[in-house]
């Protein structure tokens, strides 16, 4: 049988040559050697073709930085963001299926918030969130804004960066595995978590076409998340609109954009940016004289180990501050107003004060209540409220297994 | 006959057709090959300076928010950044050509904390020969220095708000001071750019008339050196930061502003203190 197929296989191959006219044999060892040449160099890409999610290109608004923090083995796919997305929203990610104790990304990071709690939050009083297992967690919420662009590490201090010696807190898509873990926050395990997500019905298929295994992993549960953080982008503040030509400050509004660019005025712009960076943080560390006496371990220096990061945080984003009271890394300021009177008069010198804070020995800027309001008013610029509404950031219609 | 001459021909063809597939397959091989090997021959040899950027406090090494250094108004002071612009590096040869860097636009940012930034290597273009000088423009020139040029971190967060001028600072230094007798250190911004004229000295962007360019050309001409070709040759621009706060105008940080963006008066005294605040060097060993 295995003759006779071989046979068959030699008269059908001879009669092709006859009709293709290649009979010379020298023709054939060539034909065989360039065939076999091409079939070597398109095998790995056949391989790699089982499973091909579609590209997800974060388009980069104007003025925005061109240089996005995705790693390379975690592209954007459409694939990739919608899985992240049901994830996010998703209160069995915490292990746990009682309705009385889901926790998911959603149930802190609220989008009407720009991806805090709120000081409104009904379930976290104050803004401050805590964990299933009742704990609060150290720090109030950074909003999540532009996180693609965040490059010298996540959260208050900056520890989830490359320079953690512990090689799995380093980059955003550790972050999954780190929350679901954490006291404070879905107090659980990541073995329940990948369980329960595997046995709902539609996941592994979606995790199939995300990454091309339908085993769910925390490894991939985490990069998904991260892709779909990673497109909640916001540049459509009536700011961004007036860079573009497309609207006009007022005059107050104007006023108050001159105080936050000049160091005689506001001098904001050093720490949080402005035209020529309109994320409105430059994502860098700096003690802000809060305060002179410090007790907060998870502060900048808590990570580095420098007494001159002692008190240091992040400066946050100022997009959409309007929706993202409580302020500073302790909540301690409930309103725009109160943030801005620190910085005009309650400015407090310590050995680790940022020397950008160059009217401590005035403790602050001294604005008048004019120039208060101006700033307010140019602050209030950056809200984005397209953002706080973007379905693409929104909680899908139905999860995975939902009815 | 006539049908055989066509086979024949149709053999032939396919024959010359594969060969010549063949071929073309082997030069693409051959020349992907060539394209990651050695230069051909008679290519002239790529020259390379490497400048390496070297900040110090007289003849100590800088370490940064360390508080044990001193300036000539006997201010003891700490350095939290120093991160600055070094632009179109010039080469002088002798026989009158005068070199200049394009290289990353003929624009470099040096940052204390960041390593990679205190080097600059110029390859591929630079020429052969004896140079007698250097020079260079410290910061950048009215006609590089525009908003929006560097949208990227590090560079971009030098950017100098465009109602005071716009572009970027070319030095911003922040220091933090103090005197023997007092108990506390105090912020010092020292920061260089473009400056402003105010009418009636009314310092309130309204009332910005003009603008002042104040970046200015660093002439080295102690520096003599000769590159052949294939060389590397290593050149060691040293900045000297006690310079910036004595020469023509010494700082006493208790009697200055503590910041300068907005003080023309202040950035022109830096800048004439400046201009001797860079020394250069070549050390030897280049290949």
């Amino acid at each position: 049988m295995m003759n006779g197929q071989q046979d068959t296989g030699c008269r059908i191959r001879n009669d092709a040559d006859k009709v293709r006219g290649i009979p010379h044999p020298a023709s054939r060892i060539l034909l065989a050697f360039l065939v076999m040449l091409s079939a070597a160099c398109t095998k790995s890409s056949q391989q790699s073709t089982k499973v091909k999610p579609t590209p997800y290109v974060i388009s980069i608004p104007k003025y925005f930085p061109t240089e996005l923090n995705i790693p390379a083995d975690n592209p954007m796919t459409v694939e990739g963001v919608e899985l992240g997305r049901n994830l996010f929203y998703d209160g069995r990610v915490s292990g746990r299926s009682d309705p009385d104790s889901l926790m998911s990304c959603s149930t802190c990071h609220l989008q009407s918030h720009s991806f805090v709690c709120g000081i409104d939050n009904p379930r976290f009083p104050g803004g401050h969130p805590y964990g299933l297992s009742g704990m609060f967690t150290p720090h109030f919420m950074l909003p999540l804004i532009n996180i693609a662009w965040v490059n010298n590490g996540y959260t208050w201090n900056g520890s989830l960066a490359h320079a953690n010696p512990v090689k799995e807190k380093r980059l955003l898509e550790d972050m999954t595995w780190i929350v679901i873990t954490d006291p404070h926050e879905m107090a659980g395990d990541t073995n329940r978590s990948k369980a329960l997500i595997q046995s709902i019905s539609g996941y592994p298929e979606m995790f199939n076409k995300a990454f091309g295994s339908s085993t769910v992993t925390v490894k991939n549960m985490g990069r998904a998340i991260a892709q779909f953080v990673r497109t909640l982008v916001s540049a459509d503040s009536k700011f961004d609109r007036f860079m573009q030509g497309k609207a006009q400050l007022n005059e107050a509004e104007r006023r108050g954009y001159n105080l936050f660019m000049t160091e005689m005025g506001g001098d904001c712009f050093h720490c949080h940016g402005g035209e020529a960076n309109p994320l409105f943080t430059t994502n860098l560390f700096y003690n802000n004289g809060k305060d002179s006496v410090f007790t907060d371990p998870f502060d900048r220096a808590g990570f580095t180990g420098s007494s001159m990061d002692i008190g240091t945080y992040v400066a946050p984003t100022l997009r959409n501050v309007a929706f993202t009271a409580p302020y500073m890394h302790d909540g301690r300021f409930k309103t725009l107003d109160e943030v801005i009177d620190f910085y005009s008069s309650g400015v407090i010198w310590s050995p680790s004060i940022s020397p950008l804070m160059h009217h401590v020995a005035a403790h602050g800027v001294q604005l008048t209540p004019s120039g208060k309001s101006d700033l307010k008013n140019f602050i209030l610029t950056l809200t984005d409220s397209n953002f706080v509404k973007t379905a693409a950031f929104a909680r899908p219609a139905s999860l995975p297994g939902e009815k | 006959m006539k049908t055989s001459a066509v086979i024949k021909n149709v053999k032939i063809t396919s024959f010359a057709a594969i060969a010549c597939l063949f071929s073309v397959f082997c030069m693409l091989m051959f020349q992907s090959c060539n394209k990651s090997g050695v230069a051909e021959e008679g290519q002239p040899k790529a020259t390379t300076l490497i400048v390496s950027f070297v900040n110090q406090v007289d003849s100590m090494p800088l370490l940064l928010d360390t508080l044990i250094y001193k300036n000539a108004s006997s201010d003891y002071y700490l350095v939290s950044d120093l991160q600055y612009f070094i632009s179109d590096i010039r080469l002088h040869r002798n026989d009158g050509l005068i070199y200049t860097s394009l290289n990353n636009n003929g624009i470099h940012y040096v940052d204390e904390r960041i390593p990679s930034s205190r080097q600059w290597v110029i390859n591929s273009s630079v020429p052969t020969g004896t140079f007698d000088s250097i020079s260079f423009t410290f910061g950048i020139s009215a006609e590089k220095n525009y908003s929006y040029r560097f949208p990227n971190p590090p560079e971009r967060d030098m950017n100098w708000p465009d109602i005071l001028g716009g572009g970027y600072h070319y030095l911003k230094m922040n220091l933090m001071w103090t005197k023997s007798g007092l108990s506390r250190t105090f912020p010092f911004d020292f920061h260089l750019g473009i400056g402003q004229i105010y009418r009636d000295n009314y310092i309130d962007p309204d009332s910005i008339e003009s603008y002042v360019q104040n970046y200015f050309f660093v002439n080295l001409p102690a520096s003599a050196f000769s590159i052949g070709e294939g060389q590397t040759r290593n050149m060691i621009v040293t900045m000297n930061v006690n310079r910036w706060f004595s020469g023509n105008n010494d700082f006493d940080f208790a009697k200055y502003p503590n910041m300068m963006m907005q003080n023309q008066v202040a950035i022109h005294n830096a800048c004439l203190n400046g201009k001797n605040a860079f020394t250069v060097r070549f050390t030897s060993g280049g290949k």
